[in-house]
């Protein structure tokens, strides 16, 4: 006699150390139903999957509290393959396929059909050979099922990524027994026309009995195809419900929250007249940063704002600083205060006036072994050759100046260290990014962008960088752009919030804009059109 | 100075090693302190006495049966025995003359029996006679040396010999003495040692009246041996005088013996306590393997001193390679600090240098004039070649080591083509038959020890190249220069995180390029500069190697795969010639005829470049 639930989470706590990030976390699945599984990034949707699959990760961190229940029976995965063996299978979001192998192939890997032959009658069963008629039979039923047409002797190489995603999932139902699939993000790399596709095949599959969890971040797909939901804010549950009582914008509101902890640093937001000059001009940008692909951005930042850009992580919103800066690739046009500013190319994006503090603190943002005071004074002294002397027409660096920047600097942002000659290697994060803060500054810029600035840093450090933001903005009137995975952070200091998805600009909101307004634009639905009632 | 955690361990063994050490050195104090004493004096004469008696006591003996043997053979010729007769006769009368002298006690003469006033005054006269003889023998060998440097040198031989290996450990000299003459005061001192030695046999004559001028002209050698010789320490007159008396001197004997050495062994259990006490501050300052070839030169420095090997003059040697080899390991400096991690690659710059001084040669150039024209030409073919050779490395980034070996080796097999067919005509350079380059170049008519001589001076027994070191001074400044320098700053973040130098509009690809052309370049000086010092240049294998040594000297200093500072330059070279220098002269005290120095010098470098390499793919900060 089957269960009710097919998979039953109960009461799942994980910690990492000291920290909770997961806390008393329920989920249930039906056999046959399309399960949503909500939240933003960090909310503890990829534990809580880690958990279900049993990765070495949660084994090597201690474990996790709670029960695991597969058909109603209460079950310890020990390791992926015992979750493959249970009938527990996994779409992921990055293709694990080898590109070099035919459909079959990879569909078939490690699960081959074969039969004996005289080698193997003597060294065993890896030596059998392979039944290739039988496994392109099963892997032409896998893919018919999820409706591809594709022969299945084509080589993965070269498929467009649509393809790929559904010969994973081909393969995935290849399996025998599989009762639950979790797809992660499928829809992520998808045309609209594929993740049509990919919603009805998701449905078919469900038809037969087998139960999909559904990660995702596209609210309208939910709504469209999944049964149920459950939502997780910050590790913790908030409610599970059925889709057909619920709307995208109650999810939405539902999924983003008032969060607990008040804003620590307040700034006011300030409205500026239209006629404000605008500072940064942004039209058609496209930056090809792995992770982060800007497909098409515009915007106007004004002179003297605090501006946020805002959105889930992957969907481009760290990409638009980088492109601008010359870190990555890019396309489009760029204006600042009216001068147009020369793409791909670092030193004209320092030079012209701007700075950035990269979101990578230790690969991209400083140099970790060498001094606080020659990482403060690196950018000045390439970009503009301050802090030099010269000698027989050499530009040699001038220590006594260097170390009396670096001595105010520390000062100033309160850099905690034994004196400007340690090296930034062995400064805590906090600390390591005001060195960055410093860095950026030394070059007296006119706008500056910060990149994820309170990322890895704790609390006290996070507060001080902030009020370092604001207090730059109203007494230097140096315009800052500010992107942040954390809203929170973004709806305490900005004047105005960019979000970001999909590569490109979603809307522009006020700060005290409703939790749904912002839920419903960061998965990439402009409030004011959705569906549903309007907040 | 922060608090030394010392654990239990470390504290015990400290103790103990101070406790031995303590032991040690009393022991050695006290038996350095006898040997001026009465106690020392009168056992190192006593022993003396003896072997003198014994010679002359064997001498007697001899004299004594070779008379009985003519008697015994004249009376067999009386009694009319043929040959065989006479010489059974013969055979007899001496078997039976020796035990007769044994039963006799003729040649047996305890020192307690006789009165030895007299006897060990004329001794003591003859050595005193003696020291001063070799004491004049060797201040005026040393001047003639000094006198006619470099016309009785001779390294070519061992040059030959080590060029097959590409190492320079034969790099001693030869010394012809053959031209040498005695000065007026040798032979003045030589005839009171003459005149001393007669007084001495009036009185052995005393004790053995057998004994006939002849015989004890005869035993001179082997008396005045035992006393004296060339470059005599205590411990080898010691040894000579124990030997021939046949005593034994006891414990007290020993301790005067191995005075020194108890003495300088407890020194060294003394720094091994201090490092067993500081293990964690030392290993955390220096690393491990500098720990350890610290030791080990230290370890060196005490042996060299135990066996009596001059140390100060291979201090004065490592000084030498130090800047001989001073330069080429800089070269690993720019190469490292732009992110092409260790030029094993080296040998490219090599070359380029090897054609500047070839070509110094072919145009007849000599002395300063012809080394910098040599720099000169070095410089400009190792730039363009270095050049390349970065563009060939920014191609293949991220496995420039494997990539920078082979492209050693390569060009290395490349040039030994280019060696034969390159159409230098001086005879010099040419080998006598058919075409090609030697093997080895002698310098002697253009640059040899330009800079070695040059303002060199001598302090302690050590001579300074001045000029050489200064040189190497001076590229070190220069390099310190740049590493400051703005294109240098930039250079060092390009190699230490090329994103963030990217991100700061630093031209990545052009800064490995420069950092290469740098490393090329210094490397062809470097060459030139070795050469200079070693007296040769060696083409086809011989720069083969160069680049790893030069590796494992920086990496020895505490540089790493990706970091590098001069200090490390300096330091290192110092550490790994000082280990190879000292190691050749003790091994070969050791272990005779080994060559277990040259060993030696592949085991330090390639596994300092190991070690380096295992620490390099982690976080450089360990």
């Amino acid at each position: 006699m089957a269960a009710e639930y097919i998979l039953e989470m109960k009461n799942i706590t994980k910690r990492y150390g000291e920290n909770k990030v997961l806390s008393d976390v329920s989920l249930k699945i039906r056999p046959g139903e399309i399960h949503a599984l909500l939240g933003e990034n960090g909310a503890g949707k990829s534990t809580l999957m880690n958990v279900l699959f049993g990765m070495p990760v949660i084994h090597a961190t201690g474990g996790f509290e709670g029960e695991v229940l597969i058909d109603g029976q209460s079950t310890t995965i020990a390791s992926p393959h015992d979750a493959m063996l249970k009938g527990i299978g996994m779409v992921h979001q990055e293709f694990m396929l080898l590109p070099g192998f035919t459909i079959t192939e990879n569909i078939k890997l490690n699960r081959e059909i074969t039969h004996p032959s005289l080698l193997s009658r003597v060294f065993g069963k890896n030596l059998e050979t392979l039944d290739m008629a039988a496994m392109s039979q099963d892997a032409r039923r896998a893919l018919d099922s999820v409706g591809m047409s594709i022969d299945e002797y084509t080589l993965v190489k070269g498929l467009p990524v649509g393809y790929m995603q559904f010969v994973e999932i081909a393969r995935e139902i290849d399996k025998t027994g599989v009762k639950l699939l979790v797809f992660d993000e499928p829809t992520a790399v998808l045309t609209e026309s594929e993740a049509a596709q990919l919603l009805r095949v998701m449905k078919s599959i469900a038809q037969k009995g087998i139960a999909i969890i559904f990660i995702t971040h596209r609210l309208d797909e939910v709504i469209e195809a999944a049964d149920g939901v459950t939502i997780l804010r910050d590790g913790k549950f908030v409610c599970e419900t059925r889709t057909a009582d619920t709307t995208v914008t109650q999810l939405a509101e539902l999924m983003i929250g008032r969060k607990g902890e008040s804003a620590f640093v307040t700034a006011d937001p300030r409205e500026f007249p239209e006629d404000t000059p605008v500072a940064l001009k942004i039209r058609h940008l496209a930056v090809d940063m792995p992770g982060e692909q800007v497909k098409d951005v515009s915007l106007d930042i004004r002179e003297g704002e605090i501006f946020g850009i805002g959105g889930l992580a992957g969907q481009g919103k760290v990409g638009i600083p980088n492109g601008i800066m010359g870190v990555y690739d890019s396309e489009g046009d760029v204006e600042l205060f009216g001068e147009p500013v020369r793409l791909n190319d670092a030193h004209a994006a320092l030079k012209s006036g701007m700075a950035m503090v990269s979101e990578d603190r230790r690969g991209v943002g400083l140099l970790l072994d060498e001094s606080i005071e020659d990482n403060i004074v690196f950018n000045a002294m390439q970009v503009s050759g301050e802090f030099t002397k010269s000698l027989l027409g050499a530009k040699l660096k001038d220590s006594r100046k260097i170390r009396e920047h670096a001595n105010e600097m520390i000062r100033e942002l309160d850099i905690r260290c034994f004196g400007a000659v340690q090296h930034t290697g062995t400064l805590s994060g906090g600390n390591q990014q005001k060195v960055c803060i410093a860095r950026a500054l030394t070059m007296n810029p006119k706008l500056i962008f910060v990149s994820e600035p309170t990322r890895g840093i704790d609390i006290g450090a996070k507060k001080l960088v902030l009020e370092t933001l604001v207090k730059l903005n109203r007494e230097k009137g140096m315009t800052v752009v500010m992107v942040s995975s954390e809203l929170m952070e973004l709806r305490s200091i900005c004047d105005r919030i960019a979000i970001v998805a999909e590569g490109e600009v979603v809307d522009i909101l006020p700060v005290n804009s409703s939790d749904a307004d912002f839920g419903l634009a960061m998965s990439g639905i402009k409030p004011g059109s959705a569906s549903g009632k309007e907040a | 100075m922060q608090r030394v955690n010392v654990s239990r361990k470390q504290l015990i063994a400290c103790v103990l090693i101070v406790a031995l050490a303590l032991v040690l050195g009393v022991i050695g104090v006290y038996g350095l302190s006898c040997r001026g004493a009465d106690s020392g004096v009168k056992l190192l004469q006593d022993m003396r006495l003896q072997a003198v008696l014994n010679t002359a006591g064997s001498g007697a003996i001899d004299a004594y049966v070779a008379a009985e043997k003519q008697a015994a053979t004249k009376a067999a010729r009386e009694a009319g025995g043929g040959m065989k007769e006479v010489r059974e006769a013969t055979a007899k009368a001496e078997t039976e003359a020796r035990a007769r002298a044994e039963e006799l006690g003729i040649g047996a003469v305890d020192l307690s029996e006789v009165d030895t006033t007299a006897l060990g005054a004329a001794l003591n006269a003859m050595v005193a006679a003696q020291e001063a003889y070799y004491d004049e023998e060797a201040r005026a060998q040393e001047a003639y040396i000094a006198l006619n440097k470099d016309a009785i040198t001779a390294a070519e031989d061992a040059a030959e010999v080590a060029e097959d290996e590409g190492g320079d450990a034969a790099m001693e000299e030869t010394i012809d003495l053959s031209g040498f003459v005695a000065t007026e005061e040798m032979n003045r001192l030589s005839a009171e040692v003459d005149s001393a030695y007669l007084a001495l046999c009036e009185e052995i004559k005393v004790i053995f009246p057998a004994l006939t001028d002849d015989i004890l002209q005869s035993l001179k050698a082997t008396i005045t041996g035992v006393m004296a010789a060339a470059g005599d320490t205590f411990e080898s007159r010691y040894d000579r005088a124990e030997a021939s008396s046949g005593m034994n001197a006891g414990a007290f004997g020993v301790i005067l013996r191995q005075a020194r050495t108890f003495a300088l062994t407890a020194l060294g259990l003394v720094i091994l306590a201090l490092v067993v006490f500081f293990y964690a501050p030392l290993v955390k300052k220096m690393g491990v393997p500098r720990l350890i070839i610290g030791m080990f030169f230290l370890l060196l420095c005490l042996l060299a001193l135990i066996l009596n090997l001059s140390l100060t003059s291979q201090l004065g040697n490592t000084l030498v390679r130090l800047g001989m080899n001073g330069v080429l390991v800089l070269s690993m400096l720019p190469g490292i600090q732009c992110g092409i991690s260790l030029n094993l690659g080296m040998p490219i710059g090599i070359i380029g240098g090897l054609i500047g001084g070839l070509l110094c040669i072919e145009l007849g150039m000599s002395g300063i004039g012809g080394f910098l024209f040599a720099c000169v030409v070095g410089l400009m073919i190792s730039a363009v070649t270095g050049y390349f050779y970065g563009q060939l490395l920014n191609r293949l980034k991220g496995d420039e080591m494997s990539v920078t070996t082979y492209v050693g080796f390569s060009i290395v097999s490349l040039m030994c083509i280019g060696w034969l067919v390159l159409p230098f005509k001086s005879p010099i350079m040419k080998w006598p038959l058919g075409n090609g380059l030697r093997t080895t170049i002698g310098l002697q008519s253009t640059y040899k020890h330009v800079l070695n001589n040059f303002l060199s001076f001598e302090i302690f027994g050590v001579t300074i190249p001045t000029g050489l070191l200064l040189f190497f001074a001076l590229c070190c400044f220069l390099v310190w220069l740049f590493m400051r320098s703005k294109t240098g700053i930039a250079m060092s973040a390009a190699g230490a995180n090329p994103r963030f130098a990217a991100a700061t509009g630093i031209d990545v690809d052009r800064m490995r390029i420069i950092g290469t052309m740098l490393s090329t370049m210094l490397a062809a000086v470097g060459i030139i500069v070795y050469g200079q010092s070693y007296g040769f240049m060696q083409l086809y294998q011989a720069p083969r190697q160069m680049g790893f040594l030069a590796a494992s000297a920086i990496l020895l200093g505490g540089a790493s795969t990706s970091r590098a500072k001069i200090s490390n330059v300096i330091i290192g070279t110092f550490l790994f010639q000082g280990v190879l220098t000292l190691g050749m002269p003790v091994a070969n005290a050791l272990i005779p005829g080994s060559t277990i120095s040259e060993t030696l010098r592949i085991l330090i470098s390639n596994g300092i470049i190991l070690y380096a390499l295992t620490k390099s793919g982690g976080d450089t900060r360990g």
